[in-house]
């Protein structure tokens, strides 16, 4: 009983995490697609959604895999891992061939929407040492 | 042909890009069993930061997807003959070169869930520092994508074959097998990090400067490994069907590559050592820091001496 309800919690954080990012990446690929639209950039806003969406499912496929990686030995583990990994590239290669084959989606902001957890995450984490050492020298000045 | 070789590029271009990063991946999971066995109660933050640090970490290998599809699905013409060493150049570079950030940033991962399991009080700063250690050690991947998307969209039908064909898959080898070294040692370096963070929470200023010093030397192989292969590309080789010239420029590319592994895993050692340290002796850092730079300016000159031949080989013979 106890096992499984750390399972659910454990799956609970990852869904929030999950969650936290792929809103924000959708969001923003969203706000500077219309903008793209808007100046008459369609293909390139079109292909902004198209990177932003497989980055997403991309993203909430890691999260399904992650817990089967764990709990077996490093063999194991690296074997579920790159089976992962192929799966998972396949479906990202879509919207890649998409941009290639079609005019519709720009090839160069479907690669910008690919990375947009990737940017959401880091943007998330990269500007807190630098508010921690404003607060430090802020503690240490007074 | 030129299809012969995009699709050979291709191939190896994605098989070698994953393996790195499945290695890296599998590391981070088998750290993890072994946090979770330590503090089962925070397995739900273990997951979290193993999920965000995945999908920081694996860029490497996508950027080796983006090439490998690039090369099995653009136009790249059917123009000379040249253009295939050029596209069977470009999936070499990017295969080795995702293998060492793909490993590497594996390293901080899993130390950063041993140390979320020892220390949950400081998740926040060790996940932040995780996160950095990781993007740094993907910057050796990035310039081996630099290097395979010049080799698939510049023009070199102006060069001649021989011995313009070695010249372009001597610079593929060139960064892609230098960043393999570089983008590993880079990783040692943010692992050694995260875990002394989480045994100093107070030490993560220092530490975190000694590591991002040690990871910008230990690139440096691969800055190497980038600059040979932009003369291999930009140099103008007068047209010769002897053997000898084409082999000069394709030994200085395996040169500069094989020379800059060694170096860059050595500085990653390196690098770890004085970050491991640092963390634990906060009042040496300053001394730490002087001896890892001494040491890793030390560890670089088998790659000068790997680049010097390079040069010659391209220049003198």
């Amino acid at each position: 009983m106890r096992k499984k309800i750390q399972a659910a919690q454990k799956m609970e954080t990852i869904k929030q995490t999950q969650k936290k990012y792929g809103t924000r990446a959708m969001t923003v690929a969203i706000i500077i697609a219309v903008g793209l639209i808007v100046i008459g950039e369609k293909a390139a806003g079109k292909g902004l959604v198209l990177g932003a969406l497989f980055s997403v499912i991309n993203f909430v496929l890691i999260g399904l895999t992650l817990p089967r990686t764990v709990g077996h030995g490093k063999r194991a583990s690296i074997f579920i891992s790159l089976a992962s990994l192929l799966l998972r590239y396949t479906l990202l290669a879509i919207p890649l061939i998409l941009a290639i084959k079609l005019d519709q989606f720009n090839l160069i902001t479907v690669l910008i929407g690919i990375f947009m957890i990737q940017l959401m995450i880091l943007l998330d984490h990269l500007p807190i040492p630098l508010g921690q050492t404003r607060v430090r020298q802020k503690r240490a000045s007074s | 042909m030129i299809h012969v070789a995009a699709y050979t590029g291709g191939g190896i271009c994605m098989g070698l890009g994953a393996m790195g990063a499945a290695i890296g991946e599998g590391y981070t999971a088998a750290q993890a069993n072994l946090a979770v066995s330590r503090n089962p109660k925070i397995s739900g933050d273990l997951f979290k930061n193993m999920l965000v640090g995945q999908a920081v970490a694996e860029s490497a290998s996508i950027f080796a997807l983006v090439i490998a599809i690039l090369l099995l699905f653009t136009n790249t013409g059917t123009g000379a003959l040249i253009k295939a060493a050029a596209l069977l150049g470009a999936g070499i570079c990017m295969g080795f070169g995702a293998i060492g950030s793909g490993v590497g940033s594996g390293f901080p991962g899993g130390q950063a869930c041993l140390g979320i399991a020892r220390q949950p009080a400081v998740t926040n700063r060790i996940t932040t520092n995780m996160l950095i250690g990781s993007a740094v050690c993907q910057t050796p991947a990035i310039f081996s994508m630099v290097v395979a998307l010049m080799l698939i969209f510049m023009d070199f039908s102006h060069s001649a074959f021989y011995p313009g064909w070695a010249a372009l898959i001597g610079a593929g080898l060139s960064t892609g097998l230098a960043a393999i070294g570089s983008g590993y040692g880079g990783g040692m370096a943010a692992g050694a990090c995260c875990e002394g963070i989480a045994r100093q929470p107070e030490s993560v200023g220092n530490a975190t400067t000694t590591m991002l010093v040690g990871q910008a030397v230990s690139q440096t192989p691969a800055i190497f490994g980038l600059l040979v292969s932009f003369i291999l590309m930009f140099k103008t080789f007068p047209e010769s069907p002897a053997l000898s010239a084409s082999m000069a420029l394709l030994g200085a590319g395996i040169s500069m590559g094989f020379g800059g592994i060694g170096p860059g895993i050595g500085n990653g050692m390196t690098a770890e050592g004085a970050v491991r340290w640092v963390s634990r002796r906060m009042e040496h850092a300053g001394e730490l820091m002087r001896i890892m730079l001494v040491g890793q300016a030390v560890s670089q000159s088998t790659a000068i001496y790997a680049m010097v031949i390079s040069l010659v080989l391209i220049f003198v013979v």
